[in-house]
């Protein structure tokens, strides 16, 4: 065997370094019994999925999209950046459309909404979270976020 | 111990579609798509799945591929082998072996039982774990490495020693290195086996948490697997169970697979459900066979 090149000992070192900068506070777990979980015996274990619902938007969309983008980027909220690139954050995910110039594609606020809201009404598909439904995001975070969409251009 | 510095080192696509039950009264529940995988094919259904195989099957594949540790496009095809056994320099996973044959020892200087339990009646525990989990009859449940330790300390030496606590995953990590590279050899052959596998493969792709993922969101193909999760790279479910308990440089301490899960389900918030469960159980055996033919690979590091 050869030994380790000096690429690989400095990729290592870098990649111990970055995963010890995500070590996950102890903070107590939120409860997350409403939702399905794997448990035989736990009540969540027998616990429907919430059904896919259509949501409208209400009014005008009044959304704060400074609020919008921190909240995508935020891990413990919205979180878009797991799978979207977009305006700003670091380190986006590749799974999901590109959302960097999503105000320049020419979709409705209302449309945005309900998309974000629950993603299975028009892709039952889909791997996105339904954020409305599953009470990830508020409505008035729903509608910062749009605004933030919509100003990506 | 080994401590030798080396050279460090898609696919037939799922048939896509949210399963949804809605069978009368039924409540509904949505599943991912199940993938096919053949329980016989062992760590080799990987092709035809991830197809990353030939990339960290073997040393000289690993060392061949060496160039993609570090690429943040290509690393995830390694599966991460290029950190199992002496591949890299020591960590504390190295130590805990020696921790675990310390405690180990002292145990079964207590009673000599505690080691008679351990290895099945016999002497010796070499190349036992390679067959983990596997059904007990007298028990009539299936049985971990973990919960066989528990198991044995609490009927010979009425001590316990908890799955999921680092007094465990230490004489886990012993026990199973006195198999390291000895290939899985989970028994498909037993029933009781293959009902627990089953019901393990249906968990993987059940939908859970606030968030709605199943395990396969991420590992299987068509899902998040080889894309970038953030940070991260979901990579195939094949030999992954092989070199846990792994040390895990994020909380610095041994984590067993069981504890994997319940930190995956924390990163779906999914209600947590504790190491030895039934359920995670059922999990570990499933994705064990994903890893038969594919050699005992600790000590590891995450």
């Amino acid at each position: 065997m050869k030994s380790i090149s000096a690429n690989c000992r400095a990729a290592l070192a870098a990649l111990f370094l970055t995963t010890a900068g995500q070590a996950g506070a102890q903070a107590p777990a939120p409860d997350y019994s409403a939702y399905p979980c794997l448990s035989y015996t736990l009540d969540c274990g027998k616990l429907a999925t919430r059904k896919p619902q259509v949501k409208m938007l209400e009014g005008t969309l009044n959304g704060n999209a400074e609020k919008g983008k921190q909240l995508a980027q935020a891990r413990n909220n919205g979180n878009c950046l797991a799978c979207h690139v977009m305006k700003g954050g670091s380190q986006p995910g590749t799974r999901g459309p590109d959302l960097s110039h999503y105000g320049s594609a020419g979709r409705s606020d209302a449309e945005t909404y309900t998309a974000i809201h629950d993603m299975r009404t028009r892709n039952p598909d889909t791997l996105m979270p339904p954020f409305g439904t599953n009470g990830i995001l508020s409505d008035p975070e729903i509608r910062d976020i749009v605004a933030f969409l919509q100003a990506s251009k | 111990m080994r401590l030798k510095i080396r050279t460090l080192v898609f696919a037939a696509i799922a048939s896509l579609g949210t399963t949804a039950t809605v069978a009368g009264d039924e409540p509904y529940h949505e599943n991912y798509p199940q993938a096919h995988i053949d329980p016989a094919r062992g760590v080799n259904g990987d092709i035809g799945f991830s197809d990353t195989l030939p990339f960290w099957r073997t040393e000289a594949e690993l060392e061949r591929n060496a160039k993609w540790v570090g690429d943040p496009n290509e690393q995830w095809k390694l599966n991460w082998k290029f950190m199992d056994l002496d591949r890299v320099d020591l960590h504390p996973g190295h130590l805990a072996v020696d921790e675990g044959e310390a405690m180990a020892a002292k145990l079964a200087k207590r009673n000599p039982a505690f080691l008679a339990c351990l290895a099945d009646g016999g002497k010796k525990l070499d190349g036992l774990a390679a067959g983990y989990p596997k059904y007990d009859k007298a028990l009539d449940r299936i049985v971990t490495v973990e919960s066989r330790i528990e198991q044995c300390a609490k009927t010979v030496l009425n001590e316990e020693i908890r799955q999921g606590t680092p007094p465990n995953n230490k004489i886990s990590v012993y026990f199973k290195s006195l198999s390291a590279g000895t290939p899985i050899k989970v028994d498909i052959g037993d029933g009781k086996v293959m009902e627990s596998y089953r019901r393990g493969e249906q968990l993987f792709y059940k939908k859970t948490g606030q968030l709605n993922f199943a395990c396969a969101s991420c590992h299987v193909p068509g899902s998040i697997m080889g894309h970038k999760l953030r940070g991260e790279t979901p990579t195939t479910p094949f030999a992954d169970a092989a070199h846990y308990p792994t040390y895990r440089t994020p909380i610095g301490a041994l984590e067993s697979l069981q504890e994997r899960f319940a930190r995956c389900l924390g990163q779906m918030r999914t209600a947590q459900i504790k190491p030895g469960d039934p359920a995670f159980t059922d999990l570990e055996v499933f994705m064990t066979v994903l890893s038969n033919d594919y050699p005992v690979s600790v000590p590891s590091a995450r």
